[in-house]
């Protein structure tokens, strides 16, 4: 009876909602609609794997971190060194960055699995300084400020070349973020998810339980960053074109500022938390380009105060709260 | 010899200017648990308070530096009894995002009213220039900085180890619940505290523009520095905060001169360092 | 535009409701077809009249950030050039688009490019500032075929080597330092201590001048790389005085460091000695002049312009521009950077005539074209579409109690490579 339960529970916390499903046919159909801008998209996607990479960590490990982009940058790096010395078939390129990035990633969470608080944010903050100011001022390497250039990554399956339209990157990044989304999400639904959010809540209950809390948050950083990795290599194999600015710190703020604003642990909130930024962004530019900052700050401002939870969990509260009064 | 000594009293007084700006959010953040990333926004309103009063006022320097102090303590209890009140209780990282959000409003406002242009700073001429001293040529407006910070430091540590408002703010510090529950009003030790600790941001900050240049990025570029003090000192701690502040100035200084190919990377590789070897920083509170 | 458009379905229409009282009344059915067939004429001789008459000019620059003074003054510089040129050339309307690059953003560029060139189908481009965007969008050119003229990015080798739709206005780094390299040589100034920025254009400067100064016999005194995030600077003032150099080479990026480091180093007591302060353009910038005050006063800088070059055109152009613009800043290197690619597109539309636009005649007009700017004489390259300019040597001085670079040696017809 109990393993039925157990199984069961599972079952349900994996089933897919009716949202899941619509938010994947917007992705598909949004290619459809004419004159839809088809960069801004694809590049709304690779932020929201990127964020959805930090929500690994932070939403359901409860793990902050402010050195984030030090693996964006890192699997950005690989993929274009691959891409600028001779391997340049994308799909083996995007799963050696990211295994490259992950490995990193492992390194991280074993240095830093015993920090908390301020010393955690600090130590994951200067760490991503300091390969931020490697790879600007390595100018033999990484070309520095004037990023990798003469990258050629050949069309994906041999057919299709990366074009001035962008639609080859649309579909090439949204069937990847579709199946590591679907790979997370099977990875949050499991026990070791659970395991993940248990030691959110109480780290102490768990090692009572036995659990491996400290190995756990290093397969946790190892996971977050592999993800981290795909979303840089995306970005570099898409573009072409690599620069330290994928491993600024300014990458870090923006994408804990994303998760936030599309709320933390539900999984799509990442996405959401992209689309809103990165539209509104374009949206305050366009307004007033030379003070779009104090809009953005005033944003961030009411998110906190208004929307804490973030944006997702709020429309879906409201929307049981509807659903309930019916 | 002589070079060594010069780069450690220019480490001093660099360390010293950070210790002003940052001792107020040290102390905000351990005594308050409110982590205002928008404190080194405060710096650069000193700062431009400062070079408005002597440009377009015609103050003297010194008492724009009073100037600069008394406006961003007053600014600041305008900014915590409206906003900043109501984020006392929250998390970390909301406490993060929404002073965040508060310094770049900051930077477009600062922008909008004073332009986005650096603005030239000028200090008196008994403040420009070098003088000699035991064979050393050193930099007036750096002795001034050590003097002036060295001044304050002792009007602190007197203030918080002699009078009765110290006590209370150490109280405070170590645990707010029995602090309130001994009778002392902890919300007006906070709202002074707070005004004090960011009269104290807007003082560093005016005393830094001469050396750092002002314009209205200028929060985004020493936010970091800020940080690094508070966290490497300890949160609460002004002795740690000063620690820290100077050991971070000369070691900057030291290894630009000695270590050139490491350049800015040290301060980072210090504040890792320290971060894995003492999370609780130099003089804070073991958790 | 559409206005254009409904003026022209407006005006038949009504036309023939004040003509009813005195013609025949046509049926209902054939006054609307009448109707009909009148507004879709005028609205197709609206739209190729459309077509025809406008000239779509991307901007891509920087609006806010630390460089925002960038693109504001752009801004200003092109009402200028419009009110004294005018709005058309040719009969044909020339509107800019803008977009905010936000400074140095290879990945926010290359979308906005994008942007530009496929959904608002512009025809040339103005900018983008910063090296890495250059690079950023050269494919996207060249795939678009959008002349683009550069204005703000100043390393050598990516103008035609990068997209034969290329152009630049601004000027390149060895073409501001050879000259400087010769001057110093000349003037008996034997030793240098390089100091620059720790970043591509840093080391870019530092390679180039080793090069051309020890090849015409100097000797390098010693190197410094600044960290670009650097608050503190007296360490490299100590090194400098230790090594007792006759002259200090500083490059650093146009921002908060170039007049951290003048007043470093007037601070170091290191103005009083006999060591030449030497540099390229950006050390004395006119937006940074009077921000690094005194502290300028007597560097020697090499540089494509100065606001204080003597022609008529400029001196009207400079007072122009600062009864408007004066709270953003003065005029200078970038700002002429873009009045001349202004000036590079109306002369290449006004070649064209009343056909329509043509991205490869305009290449093929502005390559090997020279005119008069306002900073001199001015060649744009056949071959790379790089500029060919007049390099001044320059010192720092105040005139009128404004702070000038006034020009003292002409370098002419300097290559940018």
């Amino acid at each position: 009876m109990a393993r039925m339960q157990i199984s069961d529970y599972f079952a349900h916390q994996s089933r897919w909602g009716g949202w899941e499903y619509a938010f994947w046919l917007l992705w598909i159909v949004l290619f459809f609609v004419p004159d839809s801008n088809l960069v801004l998209l694809t590049q709304i996607l690779i932020w929201g794997l990127f964020a959805m990479s930090l929500d690994v960590l932070l939403g359901y490990r409860g793990i902050p971190s402010l050195g984030h982009a030090a693996f964006f940058g890192i699997g950005a790096y690989s993929a274009g060194f691959l891409g600028k010395y001779g391997w340049t078939e994308p799909i083996s390129g995007l799963l050696i960055s990211a295994l490259i990035t992950g490995c990193a990633g492992l390194g991280m969470g074993r240095v830093v699995r015993g920090l908390h608080g301020v010393a955690l944010l600090m130590v994951t903050l200067g760490l991503n300084m300091i390969l931020f100011d490697f790879v600007q001022r390595s100018t033999d390497i990484t070309g520095g400020d004037d990023g990798l250039q003469d990258i050629v990554i050949a069309p994906v399956l041999g057919m299709f070349r990366f074009d001035m339209y962008g639609k080859t990157a649309y579909v090439y990044v949204l069937v990847v973020v579709f199946i590591v989304t679907l790979l997370v999400r099977a990875l949050v639904n499991s026990p070791f998810g659970l395991t993940l959010r248990g030691s959110r809540e109480s780290t102490r209950r768990m090692i009572m339980l036995g659990a491996p809390v400290d190995r756990d948050v290093t397969l946790a950083f190892g996971v977050s960053a592999a993800i981290a990795g795909i979303a840089g290599a995306l970005l570099a194999q898409t573009t072409q074109f690599v620069a330290p600015e994928m491993v600024a710190f300014t990458r870090s703020a923006d994408v804990l500022v994303m998760l936030v604003i599309g709320g933390t642990a539900v999984l799509y909130g990442g996405y959401v938390g992209a689309a809103v930024f990165l539209v509104l962004r374009d949206v305050f530019a366009a307004m007033n380009p030379v003070y779009w900052y104090f809009w953005i700050g005033l944003l961030l401002v009411v998110i906190v105060a208004l929307f804490r939870q973030g944006i997702l969990p709020k429309l879906a509260e409201k929307w049981t709260r509807f659903r309930e009064g019916r | 010899m002589t070079s060594l000594l010069t780069i450690l009293f220019n480490g001093l007084a660099y360390g010293l200017l950070l210790f002003v700006m940052a001792v107020g959010l040290s102390v905000t953040m351990g005594m308050m648990q409110f982590v205002n990333l928008a404190h080194i926004s405060l710096s650069m309103l000193g700062g431009y308070v400062m070079v408005w009063a002597m440009d377009a006022a015609g103050v003297p320097f010194l008492v724009s530096l009073l100037l600069a102090f008394g406006a961003c303590a007053a600014f600041s209890v305008l900014l915590e009894r409206l906003v900043l009140r109501h984020f006392y209780g929250a998390d970390d990282l909301t406490q993060v995002l929404l002073t965040l959000g508060l310094l770049f409003m900051s930077i477009a406002s600062v922008a909008f009213i004073w332009g986005p242009a650096f603005k030239p700073v000028t200090v008196p001429s008994w403040l420009t220039g070098q003088f000699s001293l035991a064979g050393l040529q050193l930099e007036r407006y750096r002795l001034f900085l050590l003097v002036a910070g060295g001044l304050l430091t002792l009007v602190l540590v007197f203030t918080l180890e002699r009078t009765r408002f110290g006590a209370m703010v150490r109280a405070c510090v170590d645990s707010r619940r029995a602090a309130s529950g001994s009778g002392i009003n902890t919300d007006g030790v906070f709202a002074l505290t707070f005004a004090l600790g960011s009269g104290l941001a807007g003082l560093g900050g005016a005393m830094s523009v001469n050396l750092l240049s002002l314009d209205p990025n200028f929060p985004l570029r020493y936010l970091v520095y800020v940080l690094i003090v508070v966290s490497v000192g300890g949160m609460g701690s002004i002795t740690g905060s000063l620690l820290a502040a100077c050991l971070i100035g000369v070691a900057d200084v030291l290894g630009k001169y000695y270590l050139p190919e490491l350049g800015g990377l040290f301060i980072y590789l210090l504040t890792v360092i320290v971060m894995l070897w003492r999370p609780q920083g130099l003089m804070g509170r073991a958790a | 535009m559409p206005a254009l458009g409904a003026g022209c379905v407006c005006f038949p229409t009504t036309f023939l409701s004040q003509h009813k009282e005195t013609t025949v009344q046509l049926p209902i059915q054939r006054r609307t077809t009448i109707r009909l067939v009148v507004a879709a004429a005028g609205l197709a001789i609206s739209a190729m009249a459309m077509a025809q008459e406008t000239i779509k000019v991307g901007l891509l620059l920087t609006y806010s950030g630390s460089s925002g003074v960038g693109g504001q003054l752009a801004d200003h510089a092109i009402q200028l050039f419009q009110k004294k040129y005018g709005t058309t050339v040719a009969g044909k309307k020339i509107e800019f688009v803008k977009r905010d690059t936000t400074g140095p953003n290879p990945e926010v560029v290359k979308r906005l490019a994008q942007e530009l060139i496929v959904r608002e189908k512009v025809h040339v481009m103005i900018g983008p500032d910063f090296t890495p965007n250059v690079l950023a969008v050269a494919p996207l050119v060249t795939e678009g075929k959008v002349p683009t003229i550069q204005t703000g990015a100043a390393t050598s080798g990516i103008v035609g080597e990068r997209s034969p739709y290329f152009l630049r206005t601004f000027f390149s780094i060895p073409q501001l330092i050879r000259p400087l390299a010769e001057w110093a040589v000349k003037n008996d100034l034997k030793k240098t201590y390089v100091v620059v920025a720790d970043y591509g254009p840093g080391h870019d400067s530092e390679a180039q001048f080793n090069k051309a100064y020890t090849a015409l016999g100097g000797t390098i005194a010693g190197n410094s790389r600044v960290p670009v995030r650097n608050p503190e600077f007296s360490s490299y003032m100590q090194r400098i005085k230790d090594a007792n150099p006759d002259a200090v080479l500083a490059f650093f990026p146009l921002g908060e460091l170039v007049p951290q480091f003048l007043k470093a180093y007037a601070n170091a007591g290191l103005k009083d000695t006999k060591i030449k302060l030497i540099g390229t353009a950006d050390m004395t910038d006119e937006g940074l002049l009077d921000a690094s005050g005194d502290t300028s006063l007597g560097v020697i800088t090499s540089g494509p312009y100065s606001d204080a070059h003597d022609s008529p055109e400029n001196k009207a152009l400079v007072a122009d521009f600062n009864a408007v613009a004066s709270k953003i800043g003065r005029f200078n290197a970038s700002a002429v950077a873009v009045w001349d690619a202004l000036r590079l597109i109306y002369d290449g539309v006004a070649a064209q005539g009343n056909a329509k636009f043509d991205p490869d005649k305009f290449m093929a007009f502005t390559r090997g074209h020279s005119f008069d700017s306002p900073r001199g004489p001015v060649t744009i390259d056949k071959t790379t579409g790089d500029i060919t300019q007049n390099i001044y040597i320059r010192r720092v001085e105040r005139q009128d109690g404004v702070l000038k670079n006034v020009e003292m040696v002409t370098f002419p017809n300097v290559p940018a490579k």
